[in-house]
């Protein structure tokens, strides 16, 4: 799990604690119970614990209480917070659909084999408005046969991320892979959610034979690499897959260029070149890479100054814009952007942190060999894809300094690329 | 894209059936606040960067403890992250205004999203937070008329709703 935002906002225990407290009708302007309910996932003791059980109880059924309520279940399940099993029992009953989801999705990260619980989450696949996916969700995580056939009803459901956790859950109680080409097939779905959810069944359901596929998906390559990831850690564990069969995969997703993707947006006429630069800001990074394609393919001279000017005006703080921004540069092979690549390879803030890698790739494309030292300092973060971006990039510009530290690294990928690579040099 | 008179045509569709009478009076009573929900709808699309920078400053503001130095508190992490995702929630919300319905953020913001988020452990309170100051600054006659900010309002008491 990636924590790098829990700690966002700079409370202190007890005051996360006193402010869950307050009445919600005699909080200060200045603070929020909502916030407080979030931050205490920092806090795993009995005395958070206990102030977001309290939390709980407050049923006020006004929208700033009940959004109060929520969260505090969902951090509840965070902390695996065995002693609230009860209460969030009781919160599957609520009327708000959103409370029900996320007392469903706690109990699963809580985890019980207690049946008359279980029984519970079983029956809301029978209420209409219910958040089914993640109702079935919670049941296959927890194995509970006996809602094998309720579940089973939702496998051709015209929402298709429900559709896709049923059939996944189908999988998981009984083994049968037939219906999982389906949730293959959701990898290409022009929905980005569609996309985005189905890799998580695929995690989910241990389906190996999806890598391939989850490398092509046009979605963020965070979703991309977590996928693969997971799938390699679960598979890896199990002698099932081994480094060498999930490494290509793994490279081409850390390496990303959108030639490799398969896209499910299409223009009828290449746009301008101003309206593809304002594509790089969408949400659905499918329809970016789409822009990133176009762009090489017809404005590779005039592009540049366009991507200089838009991180001026805004990409250098809209963090997919940014991540863009340096792939192409890196793409474009465009050397007068090399101190920009150098500056976002070494970016701190937790939210350009995929910029970084993308810098680490982009430098090895302008072949500089100035970036050999800098992409070596990469080398001692703790973040993965950032290490293996530059082992790829070292070895790209010819070096090959890094393995001997990269083999003792705490990552086991980083481990084993490092080594991959020095069995390849003797 | 669903809206009002999408799902009333795709009920009585599914059902083989004409619209019923309180179809026909729900599709009146959105055609009746449509100029109000395009009035709001056009003051948003003008003012849509100036209120999703208004919201996220406030909330800063607001909130002293989202100042602090350091790399996963500062400053900057928390505008960035608030406003890029308050303008495409915003955009979304405009488009609800044009449709009549919740379509657009159901499909496109919420379905979904709130797995992600929880999944990637990635913080909600930003958006509600700013959400939740644009929808206590709306002001009319200044911003809007009274039925268009009853509609905009509704829809962001839709959006703090279904995020949190």
């Amino acid at each position: 799990m990636d924590k790098r935002f829990f700690n966002f906002f700079n409370l202190t225990e007890d005051q996360a604690i006193a402010l869950l407290d307050t009445p919600h009708d005699q909080i200060s302007e200045n603070d929020s119970r909502y916030i407080a309910a979030s931050h205490l996932v920092n806090c795993p003791t009995e005395r958070s614990i206990d102030a977001l059980i309290r939390a709980v109880q407050q049923t006020d059924p006004v929208l700033a209480n009940r959004i109060v309520r929520r969260k505090s279940v969902e951090t509840l399940g965070r902390l695996q917070a065995v002693q609230a099993l009860p209460i969030i029992h009781e919160c599957l009953q609520d009327d708000d659909c959103y409370m029900v989801e996320n007392a469903a999705w706690a109990i699963g990260e809580i985890g019980t084999q207690n049946a008359a619980i279980l029984e519970t989450v079983a029956q809301l696949l029978d209420k209409p408005g219910q958040t089914h996916r993640v109702i079935i969700h919670t049941l296959a995580k927890s194995n509970y046969e006996p809602a094998l056939e309720r579940i089973r009803r939702f496998t051709d459901n015209p929402d298709l991320p429900t559709a896709s956790a049923a059939i996944t859950a189908v999988c998981r109680l009984t083994g049968e892979h037939s219906q999982m080409t389906k949730v293959v097939g959701m990898l290409q779905n022009p929905n980005v959610l569609a996309r985005r959810l189905s890799i998580q069944d695929l995690i989910d359901s241990r389906y190996y034979d999806a890598i391939p596929s989850i490398a092509k998906c046009p979605v963020s390559l965070v979703f991309r690499l977590r996928g693969i990831r997971m799938l390699a850690e679960a598979g890896i564990s199990t002698g099932t897959l081994t480094f060498g069969t999930v490494q290509p995969h793994l490279e081409q997703s850390l390496r990303d260029h959108p030639n490799d993707l398969g896209l499910v947006h299409a223009y009828e006429h290449p746009p301008t070149l101003p309206v593809l630069i304002q594509e790089l800001y969408e949400t659905d990074f499918g329809r970016c890479y789409l822009a990133c394609k176009t762009i090489l393919e017809h404005y590779a001279d005039a592009a540049p100054d366009a991507l200089f000017a838009t991180y001026a005006d805004e990409a250098r703080s809209d963090y997919g814009a940014h991540f863009h921004v340096m792939k192409l540069f890196g793409w474009l092979k465009h050397a007068p952007a090399y101190e920009l690549l150098i500056e976002a390879l070494h970016n701190k803030q937790p939210q350009f942190q995929k910029s970084r890698a993308a810098a680490a790739i982009a430098l090895a494309e302008l072949g500089d060999e100035r970036a050999i030292p800098e992409l070596k300092t990469c080398l001692n973060t703790r973040i993965w894809d950032l290490k293996y971006a530059t082992l790829m990039a070292l070895e790209q510009l010819g070096d090959s300094s890094g393995y001997e530290q990269a083999v003792n690294d705490e990552d086991w990928l980083i481990r084993e690329k490092a080594n991959a690579m020095l069995a390849i040099a003797h | 894209m669903k809206s009002v008179v999408t799902t009333v045509i795709a009920a009585a569709d599914a059902a083989g059936r004409f619209p019923s009478t309180s179809d026909l009076e729900s599709v009146q009573g959105s055609i009746q606040r449509s100029a109000a929900r395009l009035e709001a709808a056009e003051k948003l699309a003008a003012n849509l960067d100036a209120v999703a920078k208004e919201a996220y400053d406030a909330c800063i503001k607001k909130y002293p403890y989202l100042n602090n130095e350091g790399e996963a508190n500062s400053n900057d992490t928390f505008k960035a992250k608030c406003q890029r995702d308050v303008k495409h929630y915003m955009r979304l919300l405009q488009y609800c205004l044009v449709v009549g319905g919740t379509g657009p953020l159901d499909e496109w913001g919420i379905a979904g999203q709130r797995e992600v988020y929880r999944a990637l452990g990635l913080p909600t309170a930003p958006y509600v937070e700013a959400l939740s100051f644009a929808r206590n600054r709306g002001c009319s006659p200044r911003d809007m008329s009274a039925q268009a900010l009853t509609e905009y309002n509704a829809l962001l008491d839709y959006a703090i709703n279904s995020l949190s």
